[in-house]
């Protein structure tokens, strides 16, 4: 390789150093303790996914170009070069991580090594080998906003497809899905998918609040792909969209790491203030059945179920409570997987995993502990707010028959809600 | 043997503590002066206030309960070794003074039965735990992920701890002969008394500090530096 | 017009949720030669607006997306 090239990746590394990664790099002990923190080294027990390990790489970087006496004996760290063979180990270690930080939550010394691989991501973008799937899709999302003419009457034309069947859950024929609404009090942010947008627009309209649906997808694939100008560029085509309106709250959809851009990340980013609150939807229907702004039918469930901590909303997110209250308020049988809450597992589709196909096997055999967890609490239904999460499940699902459904939290408070709509559709399956 | 204990136990000892000093404030300076990072890389659930916050880092440093759970063997002797270490560091505090109202308490016997007890206790505590972590890392995943930093500072351990065990439980020298020694250290006019240069003992008091310096100069460019790490990290973790 | 045309690969993506039927034609891309071309059936009406994005910002051509009965149908043609 250049030397020029490796040049510009010390470059890379110098220009993301900040305390905490300074630390992270020095003090970890090479204990190992991270090693059954971690879902995918656990299910495969291949080195390269052994957290420290997939740090040490970094390290080995750091130690020659950061440090004197990795300068000067590097065999004593096993220093090396960026070159194309730590590059390509790197690569592996990297993008099969999904951010979980479970190998934090037990590292003596809370090493966060989901940050010190973002840094990894920026080092393997500027040496062009980001994973090109997750690079395309963020370019797709920016290509979305940048050309937004083009755009803006297909995306509305969406909506109205969801207004009409709004209006017939609701019985409503003036239900709407407002968009570009000045001075609502809310923005909420949905996926592209009409799944999102559709359950969130019935509560909404419910629990008649002033609400407005963002032009924009919540989702991130720039935050995946590793490359902080893009996941900023993609969060602040509906945070721009939030000051514009002057709406009170951004609530952003039954998604993870949406969610953590939204509410940990975007202030960093963009070095200003949100002038509003930012809350997970689940936040927010959790606060309308408990004020009794919209009723859920106590035993609408009555199948056992069971609830998935997404990382990104749980132990990242801190949101741990309200999505167990709404599932307890509508389903009579809950059961909480162990472990749960901070120490649950990651079902291993995080990370934009879901997007990558090379890594498809590995991603369902990384699962096979969630899959156990699940079988062990005998529930039928699995609810999780999180997309990947679900979709992993239901990968999960398919190949280990694990006999579920996979649910959004959202779709189950719909089935609980005493709609017009609803209660046609329940009388007709009867 | 005098040259040698000069060597180890005179200039050894001003070089190896200067370097650990300077280099440790170095260090925790360079830490201090890198900006932070502008995300918050915390984790939940977290403590709400600030005292909470520190309780939880002082835990989560001093204690690690989530390590102790995951993997407990493990834990139990990075515990131990770090509290018989402490022990064995505020032991040697018996070079600077006697601790008088100890033996005012035990009587002099009494004192040296304790002491013999107390760092025999830690003495082997320390070198059982760095036998568990040379033995842990010949194998597996251990083995993968360990470098030639990680077997050289528990080489330099093992030496420390087991010539210090030499003179605890085979050599005759008591403490206030060493005491001698330490103190003359202080005031810059080494000096190594007769007892132990007569002594083949004075071979591992020479050996021990060797073993020491060495350990010192190397801690503040090793990943030792997680005595001071380890705080702001954990702090980090409730942020 | 898209039915006259012959594809080279048909994927069926109905039921799937975006951003899921983008990907999906992004990760069967590759499987078709140069100038070749995939005709793919989405139900999801954010497959409007994602699928044309991707097609334009990789480079490649979208021929055709309408929506017909209910279902939103595609042709892309792989340009490089």
């Amino acid at each position: 390789m250049e030397t020029q090239q490796m040049t510009t990746l010390v470059g890379v590394l110098d220009q993301k150093m900040n305390r905490q990664l300074k630390q992270y790099l020095d003090i970890c002990a090479r204990c190992a303790i991270c090693k059954d923190a971690c879902h995918q080294y656990v299910a495969t027990q291949d080195f390269k996914y052994l957290p420290a390990r997939r740090a040490e790489l970094i390290r080995q970087i750091y130690k020659k170009y950061f440090t004197k006496t990795g300068e000067f004996v590097p065999a004593l760290y096993e220093a090396r070069d960026p070159d194309e063979n730590l590059l390509d180990e790197l690569y592996e270690s990297t993008y099969a991580c999904t951010g979980c930080r479970r190998c934090m939550y037990y590292c003596p010394f809370s090493i966060d090594t989901a940050w010190i691989l973002s840094v990894a991501k920026a080092i393997l973008i500027a040496a062009g080998k980001g994973n090109e799937m997750l690079g395309q899709l963020a370019d797709a999302a920016l290509f979305k906003s940048d050309n937004f003419e083009m755009f803006k009457d297909i995306i509305v034309d969406g909506f109205k497809d969801i207004e009409q069947q709004v209006k017939g859950l609701t019985g409503d024929p003036d239900a709407e899905i407002p968009v570009d609404k000045q001075g609502a009090d809310i923005l909420y942010v949905a996926l592209a998918g009409a799944h999102s947008i559709l359950p969130a627009a019935v509560i909404f309209h419910e629990a008649k609040v002033s609400w407005t649906l963002s032009y924009f997808e919540a989702a991130n694939y720039g935050y995946f792909f590793g490359d902080a100008v893009k996941a900023r560029k993609i969060a602040d085509r509906f945070m721009d969209e939030a000051k514009r309106l002057g709406v009170k709250e951004v609530v952003i959809t039954e998604c993870g790491h949406a969610y953590r851009v939204a509410e940990i990340f975007h202030e960093a980013w963009s070095g200003e203030k949100h002038p509003f609150k930012v809350r997970h939807i689940l936040e927010v229907i959790d606060e309308y059945i408990t004020d009794g702004r919209i009723k859920v039918r106590p035993d609408a469930i009555k199948e056992p179920v069971t609830y998935h901590d997404p990382c990104q909303i749980g132990r990242n997110g801190g949101i741990f409570e309200q999505p167990r209250n709404i599932v307890r308020a509508l389903a009579s049988d809950f059961r909480d997987m162990t472990p749960n809450r901070e120490q649950q597992w990651c079902c291993g589709g995080g990370g934009g995993l879901v997007a990558i196909s090379e890594m498809d096997e590995f991603r369902i055999k990384s699962g096979t502990i969630k899959a156990e967890q699940i079988k062990a609490t005998g529930a039928r239904i699995i609810a999780s707010p999180c997309e990947n999460c679900r979709l992993q499940m239901e990968g999960l699902n398919d190949s280990m028959e694990l006999g579920i459904e996979v649910k959004a939290i959202m779709d189950l408070v719909l089935e609980a809600m005493p709609l017009p709509g609803s209660f046609a559709k329940d009388a007709s399956t009867d | 043997m005098e040259t040698f204990l000069n060597i180890s136990a005179v200039y050894g000892v001003y070089l190896s503590i200067s370097v650990f000093v300077i280099g440790m404030s170095w260090r925790t300076y360079q830490w201090a002066t890198t900006p932070k990072s502008p995300v918050r890389l915390g984790m939940f659930p977290k403590p709400k206030t600030g005292a909470g916050r520190v309780l939880k880092m002082l835990k989560d440093t001093l204690i690690a309960p989530q390590s102790a759970r995951i993997e407990p063997l493990m834990w139990a002797f990075a515990f131990a070794i770090h509290v018989a270490a402490l022990g064995a560091f505020i032991g040697h505090g018996r070079l600077l003074h006697e601790f008088t109202p100890l033996v005012t308490w035990l009587g002099e016997d009494g004192m040296n039965t304790f002491a013999a007890w107390s760092g025999g206790t830690a003495g082997i505590v320390m070198l059982a735990a760095v036998v568990f972590w040379i033995a842990r890392r010949t194998f597996g995943p251990f083995k993968q992920l360990s470098v030639p930093e990680d077997y050289l500072l528990l080489a330099l351990l093992f030496g420390v701890i087991i010539m210090g065990d030499h003179m605890r439980f085979v050599g005759t020298i008591h403490a206030a002969t060493y005491r001698e020694w330490f103190q003359s250290l202080l005031v810059f006019k080494p000096e190594i008394p007769a007892e132990i240069l007569g002594s083949s003992t004075g071979w591992s008091l020479g050996a021990h500090m060797l073993f020491t310096d060495l350990f010192l100069i190397y801690f503040p460019f090793s990943k030792l530096v997680h005595a001071v790490g380890a705080f702001s990290a954990n702090l980090v973790r409730s942020e | 017009m898209s039915e006259e045309m012959k594809a080279d690969l048909e994927l069926d993506l109905k039921g799937l949720l975006c951003p899921m039927p983008m990907v999906k034609v992004s990760q069967n891309i590759a499987s078709v030669a140069v100038g070749g071309t995939i005709r793919a059936v989405a139900t999801d009406p954010g497959s409007m607006a994602d699928i044309p994005a991707w097609a334009k910002s990789t480079g490649n051509e979208l021929i055709s997306a309408e929506k017909i009965d209910g279902e939103f149908v595609f042709m892309v043609k792989r340009l490089k």
